[in-house]
């Protein structure tokens, strides 16, 4: 092990391992939103918006998530659509991990017991309300652990966003690597920056976890 | 924004090579996987922690790391040492990568079959290592099927990152047919169409799998 080179790149690999908690966590975020919004739209009573969202998700759950990424940064260009490599990072990330998520939030809201929203309901709640006060708090706790792993799934695949020329923390590693020709020192500086990231993303997921579930007796 | 389908039918037999290598890298890899994870979730449980812990340690680490950073490190790590071709670094790369995987779920499945099971086995003649091998093994083996099935249809998608390093799979044998005829749309619309349609078939599969060994479970 040379440790001299170790301390050298340091500081580039934080710096990378940045961009990667960076891209994660907008990738993270606009995902809950086109969950939320695929979730909606399979409530709605017209059939064919339900079969559009139900098709949506098929289809990127069925396409690797690197073909999605390479489909939309270089044959974007060709349907109008240039996007940056960080910003395309981003979005497919974004989209696909929302499909995941999709399922993980409507499994958590069907996991709820029906009594609970027939009961609300029939004591003047409306539908608005029911879901907001009732059922979603009960849902939290499920949702939070299923929604925490593809959080891990989204720190794990943004290492594919290295090869649409992101400097993230794969693509810096891989650079080092090819111009150190030492592969054990930086796969292990950069392995232990993945670790502590989806170690941290846990803990969170642990904190919301106990947050959601304080006034339920287990 | 005109498409032409033409150059993706020119170079559809390139694109069939390729996904020919991807299948035969899915099959190795699925087979090196599931051998090798049980065989890592049986030692890891069953001989001391001077052996498991190393295995629990490997574990642990290619499943919280990416793959493409795994992929990285052998590649250049054994690229070092001696020449060995881009296939077969996919290969040990994707195949160590869902061993891990595949020995988590062996372990959950192994220590799930209950104790009852190897003490009735030991009463009635059998030894510690019959009892592991023919009681324990395929009850845990049964449960893990549908696990299994999920973790083999992620294989089969992230066979397509080994193009990265360079295993001339679907993804790769497109990159240069793209190169050449500048149609990058077309070709991953027609890539992304071929493995939807090989995941379909998949899960058709897992379904009937998981039909067939329902009654064991």
């Amino acid at each position: 092990m040379d440790f001299n080179l170790m301390v050298e790149v340091t500081p580039l690999l934080i710096k990378a391992a940045w961009v990667t908690i960076d891209i994660s966590a907008r990738g993270l975020l606009f995902g809950f939103f086109v969950a939320c919004g695929l979730v909606f739209l399979q409530s709605f009573r017209f059939a064919p918006i339900r079969w559009f969202a139900r098709g949506y998700i098929s289809v990127v759950r069925g396409t690797p998530y690197f073909v999605q990424l390479l489909l939309v940064f270089y044959g974007g260009p060709s349907i109008g659509l240039k996007l940056d490599p960080f910003t395309c990072g981003v979005v497919v990330g974004a989209f696909n991990i929302g499909a995941y998520m999709s399922e993980a939030i409507r499994g958590s809201i069907e996991s709820v017991d029906k009594g609970q929203a027939e009961a609300a309901r029939s004591l003047g709640f409306g539908k608005v309300h029911t879901m907001v006060s009732v059922v979603l708090p009960q849902a939290a706790a499920l949702m939070i652990r299923s929604v925490g792993v593809l959080a891990i799934v989204l720190v794990k695949n943004s290492s594919l966003v290295s090869i649409i020329s992101v400097v993230e923390l794969t693509y810096q590693a891989q650079r080092l690597i090819g111009s150190t020709y030492k592969p054990l020192e930086i796969f292990t500086l950069s392995a232990l920056m993945y670790i502590v990231i989806v170690y941290a993303v846990m803990g969170i997921i642990e904190l919301a976890y106990r947050r959601a579930t304080r006034y339920t007796t287990q | 924004m005109e498409f032409d389908f033409g150059p993706v039918i020119t170079y559809f037999p390139t694109l069939l090579k390729g996904l020919g290598v991807g299948f035969l890298v899915a099959l190795v890899v699925a087979f090196m996987s599931i051998v090798g994870g049980l065989l890592v979730a049986v030692i890891s449980i069953y001989i001391n922690k001077v052996v498991s812990w190393p295995l629990r340690f490997f574990i642990w680490l290619f499943m919280t790391t990416p793959l493409l950073l795994q992929l990285y490190f052998l590649y250049f790590g054994l690229g070092e040492w001696i020449l060995i071709p881009a296939i077969l670094v996919g290969i040990l790369g994707l195949g160590f990568h869902y061993m891990a995987y595949n020995a988590d779920i062996f372990i959950a499945t192994i220590k799930s079959v209950s104790d009852g099971q190897y003490e009735a086995s030991r009463s009635l003649g059998f030894g510690h290592g019959a009892t592991i091998f023919y009681i324990i093994v395929p009850q845990a083996f049964i449960r893990a099927i549908p696990q299994l099935g999920n973790n083999m249809i992620l294989m089969v998608k992230d066979t397509s990152v080994l193009s990265a390093i360079g295993v001339a799979e679907l993804v790769y044998a497109s990159q240069y047919a793209i190169s050449v005829t500048f149609r990058p749309f077309e070709f991953f619309i027609v890539i992304a169409t071929l493995y939807y349609l090989i995941n379909i078939f998949m899960e058709l599969g897992q379904a009937w799998l998981e039909r067939q060994t329902a009654y064991r479970r």
